[in-house]
């Protein structure tokens, strides 16, 4: 009998993920699902989930990651934008609706895993830097992107010095001489440098589940 | 391209290491409590060449007692202290970037040992002993304490 209400859960609980009912937080219901689906272990995705439930918590309990919570947990101020919080923010959501649910959390941590593939890390990076979403990056999204980063960290380049740099960087990257850089492109670029992927990983996401402790036990789950 | 040689490697920076190295992309401040200002990363900018920042780095590392390792790549330098502290060695990793002509970029990491000795060392001596070599762009000193600082 508790086996058939078991399978009767099951069912509803899959019911309720298809009719993507994203606006209800929902608790941690299947960590083995997520954890199947991206390179995380069980443990690491519930470590994840305290993290994830410290975040959303912060502007206004609700179970999910707004933009101000977002920054606050970027920058620990929730006064400071940044263009790459903001593309960041856009990658995570996934469903487009503005806010962020434990799933598009995780999927997308999941990327800056050290475990993960580089080819999800080159396609992240890529679509990150590609600010106007066109499927490859130009040179002005470039400029924008260099002038921002220099003065977040508080340094004064001259223009020519700026567009000197981007002119080289153009000249290596871009190989079929288009005025852009498409998909192959950055892989051939990336390849060549690996160290432009080096925030593409956190090592954090490796000891997780020692900064993280959970208290869920579950004691059907094995961990490999 | 701009290029730093020093020995038979070289470390090149286009505008996306710039992007990636410099920048407010890091998410590894999700995981950390404290303000990126209190974090244990130096990075400062200065008008020296690279050669002239590996010879600094390497008298400030002997004037304080740090023995220097310069078997690994070529435009990065490492450093042990021989004072055993309260959690072995205190190790220091030296990074240094060629971003323009007239522009190198350093950044200082701990590597091994016990963060308070390394935020004590950072304080007490590494940056009162870098102070005349780094780079100002017209910024008020960071409440880190040093001027032109990053971060």
């Amino acid at each position: 009998m508790s086996q058939c209400l078991e399978g009767v859960r099951h069912l509803f609980a899959s019911l309720l993920r298809c009719c993507d009912l994203d606006k209800q937080p929902r608790g941690l219901e299947d960590p083995e699902i997520l954890a199947r689906e991206t390179v995380f272990s069980v443990s690491e995705i519930e470590a994840l989930y305290e993290l994830f439930k410290k975040i959303s918590s912060a502007v206004i309990d609700d179970g999910l990651i707004n933009k101000e919570e977002f920054q606050l947990a970027l920058f620990k101020t929730n006064k400071k934008e940044s263009l790459f919080a903001d593309r960041v923010f856009d990658l995570f959501d996934t469903k487009h609706n503005g806010i962020l649910g434990f799933e598009e959390f995780a999927r997308a941590l999941s990327v800056f895993h050290p475990n993960a593939p580089i080819d999800d890390k080159i396609e992240f990076s890529f679509q990150l830097y590609d600010l106007k979403q066109q499927g490859f990056i130009e040179r002005q999204e470039v400029k924008q992107m260099v002038v921002a980063t220099l003065a977040e960290s508080g340094m004064n380049l001259s223009d020519d010095v700026i567009e000197s740099i981007i002119d080289k960087t153009f000249e290596e990257a871009d190989t079929k001489h288009d005025g852009k850089i498409d998909k192959e492109e950055w892989r051939s670029l990336v390849l060549r440098h690996p160290s432009l992927l080096k925030n593409m990983t956190l090592q954090y996401l490796k000891d997780i589940t020692t900064t993280f402790p959970s208290f869920v036990f579950h004691s059907r789950v094995e961990d490999t | 391209m701009i290029l730093f040689r020093n020995g038979n490697k070289t470390k090149t920076l286009n505008a996306f290491h710039i992007i990636s190295l410099l920048e407010g992309f890091n998410l590894s401040s999700l995981f950390e409590e404290k303000k990126r200002e209190e974090k244990e990363e130096i990075r400062f900018a200065t008008t020296k060449s690279p050669e002239t920042m590996v010879a600094k780095l390497e008298s400030v590392a002997t004037e304080m007692k740090f023995m220097v390792d310069k078997t690994g790549d070529e435009s990065s330098l490492r450093m042990k202290r021989n004072k055993i502290g309260r959690k072995g060695r205190l190790g220091i990793m030296a990074e240094i970037w060629a971003v323009a002509p007239s522009l190198v970029v350093v950044e200082v990491k701990k590597s091994s040992g016990d963060t308070l000795e390394y935020n004590r060392f950072c304080s007490k001596q590494l940056r009162p002993a870098l102070k005349d070599i780094v780079w100002t762009s017209g910024y008020e000193s960071t409440p880190a304490g040093v001027v032109g600082c990053i971060n």
